[in-house]
C-alpha cells in the first residue's frame, strides 16, 4: 500500500452548484458501465437487426419494381402503413431483445447499490429519492428508446426521403404520435419492471433470472390457462400479451386478443404503480433503518 | 458554530432513539461515543437530513436540519461505516462521480479526485477496479469520496473498523491531519475509544438517546471524578458496600483491581475509612489517570 499523503491536501477553490438535472451523472455513469460489460455490445447490436430489416423493407417498398423478382405475390407485407410499424414495435423478437438489454443494463441498477451499500453515499449528497430513481430509470429509458423511438422516427424520415414526398405523413398524420406514445409506454413499463425487480434482491444474478423468468413465465402461464379456459382474457396474465394488445390499439390495428385493450393498459399501469410503491418503500427503509 | 441541535427527539415506532438531545459543537475534531443503541447513528442520520426529528430543531453549518437538507449535504462529507462501492468502477471514476453528485463540474471533479486519492494514499492504485481493493483501501476510498468536494464538516462513522493496526494508524494519522491542519471540522463516531482519545479534544457521550456527557476530555476528566486503583485484603464485598455508601462507584477488573470512581468533592481518605469500616487492609492504592474508557464506563454505567 502506498505511503499516506504522497501529496498534501489542498482546498478546492471552486463553487459547488445546484444542478438542473441532478440525476444526469447517475444516468451517464449507468450507461457507460453497461457498455463496459462483456457481451453487451454484441446483444445490443443484435437488437438492431429488426430495425435494419424494417428499414430495408421501407427502402424496398419504394423500389418494388427493382425487387419484384424477390417479392412476387408478397408485396402486401411490405406496404408501409401503421400495421407495418405495429409489427416492428410489438414483434416477439424485439420485445425479447429488450428483455435481454434489460438484463445487462438494468439488473444491477439498484441491486448492486443495495449489495455494496452505495445508497447511503448517494443520499449523503444533495440528491433525493426521485433524483436517484430518475437517474437509474433513465439508463433503461436510454436503451429502450434507442430500440423504439429512434428506429420509429427514422422509419418515418426514411419513408419520406425514399418516397420523395410528404404523402405518407398526410395519410397517417397521427402515426408519429403513435410511435412516440408506444415508445414511451414500452420505456416506462420496462423501466418500472426492471427497477422493481432490481430492488427486490441484493444479488444481481437473482434479478437477472427474475427479469427473464417473470417475462417468459407470464407468457407460458397465459398459454397454459388459455389451453384450459379458452378465454382471451387470460392474456392479461402475459406481459408480452399486454404489451402487444396495447401496441395494436395505439397503432389503430386489430388487437391480437379479443378483449378491451384498456384492460391491458390497466394491467401495465398497475405493475408500474406497484413498482413505484415498492421502490419508494425499499429506498426509504434503506435510508432509515440500517 | 458548526453544529447545534436543541431538544431533538426521534422514535422508530414505539422505540425512542433520541429523547431530547441538545448539542453544540465548535471546530476541531469531536468524538461521538455511546454503547449500541445509544442513538449515535440516528443522530448522524438526522444531521445528514436522512431522518426528520419528531421534535426539536437544529442547524448544521448554519443550515436548518429540517428545511435545508440539500444545502447541508452539499457542505458536509460523510464516510459511512459499511464498505461502500460501485461495481465496475475504478477509484478515480468513483471519487469524481460522487464529487459531481455533490455539485462539482465534471472536469473539476475528475481533477480533484486525483488529488484526494493521492492524499489518502491511493494514488498508485487509482485506476484499479474497486472490486479488487483490500479492506484498508476501501476505507481510504470512503475517506476520499467524503473529501472530494472539500467539505467544511466531515462525519466519520467508525473510520477504523475492519482495519489492521498499521492501516488503523494510517487512517488515524490522516484524520488527525485533516482535523488539525486542514480547517475541516470532524465528527467521529466510534466504538474504539482509543481512537477517539487519539483524535479528539472534545467528546459527546450518548446513552439511551440522551447526552450523558459533553465537553473537552480534559475538563470531563478533571471536574467530574477522580479514579483510584485499589487492592484490598479482607472482605472485598463489604469494602465495596462501604465505598459505595460514601458515594463512590466501584468496578472490579479481571485482574482483581478495584477501580474506584470518586466524586470530585470527596476526600480520598474516604477510601481508607471505608476499608477501616469493612475491616480490610489496603494493599495497593494508586491514583489513576482517567482514560476515555473510564470516563465512558462511568458515564454510561458499563465496562
Amino acid at each position: 500500500m502506498a505511503t499516506i499523503r504522497e501529496k498534501g491536501y489542498t482546498h478546492w477553490d471552486g463553487t459547488l452548484r445546484e444542478r438542473r438535472f441532478p440525476w444526469w451523472p447517475i444516468t451517464r455513469t449507468g450507461i457507460l458501465l453497461t457498455f463496459r460489460k462483456k457481451q453487451f455490445k454484441f446483444f445490443f447490436t443484435f437488437a438492431f437487426v429488426p430495425a435494419l430489416a424494417f428499414l430495408a423493407g421501407i427502402y424496398i417498398s419504394e423500389r418494388l419494381e427493382d425487387f419484384k423478382f424477390w417479392f412476387k405475390g408478397t408485396e402486401k407485407f411490405i406496404t408501409i402503413n401503421p400495421a407495418y410499424f405495429k409489427t416492428y414495435f410489438t414483434g416477439d423478437f424485439l420485445l425479447f431483445m429488450m428483455v435481454m438489454i434489460l438484463v445487462f443494463a438494468g439488473a444491477g441498477l439498484i441491486s448492486d447499490d443495495l449489495k455494496h451499500n452505495a445508497l447511503q453515499l448517494y443520499f449523503a449528497r444533495p440528491l433525493g429519492k426521485k433524483d436517484y430513481l430518475l437517474g437509474k430509470a433513465s439508463v433503461v429509458f436510454f436503451f429502450i428508446l434507442l430500440l423504439t423511438l429512434v428506429p420509429g422516427v427514422l422509419f418515418i424520415v426514411f419513408k419520406l426521403i425514399f418516397s420523395g414526398s410528404f404523402r405518407f405523413l398526410a395519410e397517417y398524420p397521427w402515426l408519429i404520435l403513435s410511435v412516440i406514445g408506444y415508445s414511451a409506454l414500452l420505456t416506462l413499463f420496462f423501466a418500472c419492471y426492471t427497477l422493481l425487480l432490481s430492488a427486490l434482491s441484493k444479488n444481481r444474478r437473482y434479478v437477472t433470472i427474475l427479469i427473464f423468468a417473470v417475462y417468459l413465465f407470464s407468457d407460458i402461464l397465459f398459454g397454459i390457462l388459455f389451453g384450459i379456459f379458452r378465454s382471451p382474457y387470460v392474456a392479461l396474465f402475459s406481459l408480452k400479451g399486454n404489451l402487444q394488445q396495447a401496441g395494436a390499439m395505439m397503432f389503430g390495428q386489430k388487437p391480437p386478443f379479443d378483449y378491451p385493450a384498456y384492460l391491458s393498459f390497466l394491467v401495465l399501469a398497475a405493475i408500474c404503480a406497484v413498482a413505484a410503491a415498492v421502490l419508494w418503500r425499499r429506498l426509504r427503509s434503506v435510508e432509515e433503518v440500517r | 458554530m458548526s453544529l447545534e441541535v436543541n431538544d431533538i427527539h426521534f422514535s422508530y415506532g414505539p422505540i425512542a432513539a433520541l429523547a431530547g438531545v441538545s448539542l453544540t459543537l465548535e471546530g476541531g475534531a469531536v468524538g461521538l461515543l455511546g454503547p449500541n443503541g445509544a442513538g449515535k447513528s440516528t443522530l448522524l442520520r438526522i444531521l445528514l437530513g436522512f431522518l426528520t426529528p419528531s421534535k426539536g430543531e437544529g442547524r448544521v453549518l448554519g443550515y436548518d436540519i429540517r428545511t435545508e437538507r440539500a444545502l447541508i449535504r452539499r457542505s458536509i462529507g460523510y464516510m459511512p461505516e459499511d464498505d461502500c462501492f460501485i461495481v465496475g468502477m475504478d477509484a478515480v471514476s468513483f471519487t469524481s462521480y460522487f464529487g459531481e453528485l455533490s455539485g462539482m463540474p465534471r472536469e473539476e471533479a475528475m481533477k480533484r479526485a486525483h488529488e484526494v486519492l493521492f492524499y489518502v494514499g491511493l494514488g498508485e492504485s487509482r485506476y484499479r477496479l474497486l472490486d479488487t481493493y483490500s479492506a484498508g483501501m476501501k476505507q481510504r476510498l470512503k475517506l476520499a469520496q467524503a473529501l472530494v468536494h472539500d467539505p467544511k464538516l466531515l462525519f466519520l462513522d467508525e473510520p477504523t473498523s475492519n482495519l489492521d493496526p498499521h492501516g488503523r494508524q494510517e487512517i488515524l494519522e490522516l484524520i488527525r491531519d485533516i482535523s488539525s491542519a486542514k480547517d475541516i471540522q470532524v465528527l467521529v463516531s466510534s466504538h474504539i475509544l482509543a481512537d477517539i482519545e487519539t483524535l479528539c479534544a472534545d467528546v459527546v457521550i450518548l446513552n439511551k438517546g440522551r447526552v450523558a456527557a459533553q465537553g473537552s476530555l480534559a475538563s470531563l476528566r478533571a471536574i467530574d471524578f477522580s479514579l483510584f486503583e485499589v487492592r484490598v485484603k479482607g472482605d472485598e464485598d463489604l469494602f465495596r458496600s462501604e465505598a459505595e455508601a460514601r458515594g463512590c462507584r466501584v468496578d472490579r477488573t479481571e485482574d482483581g483491581i478495584l477501580k474506584i470512581y470518586m466524586p470530585a468533592d470527596k476526600d480520598r481518605m474516604e477510601i481508607f475509612r471505608a476499608a477501616a469500616a469493612a475491616g480490610a487492609q489496603v494493599r495497593h492504592f494508586v491514583k489513576s489517570r482517567t482514560s476515555l474508557e473510564d470516563l465512558f464506563a462511568r458515564t454510561v454505567g458499563v465496562d
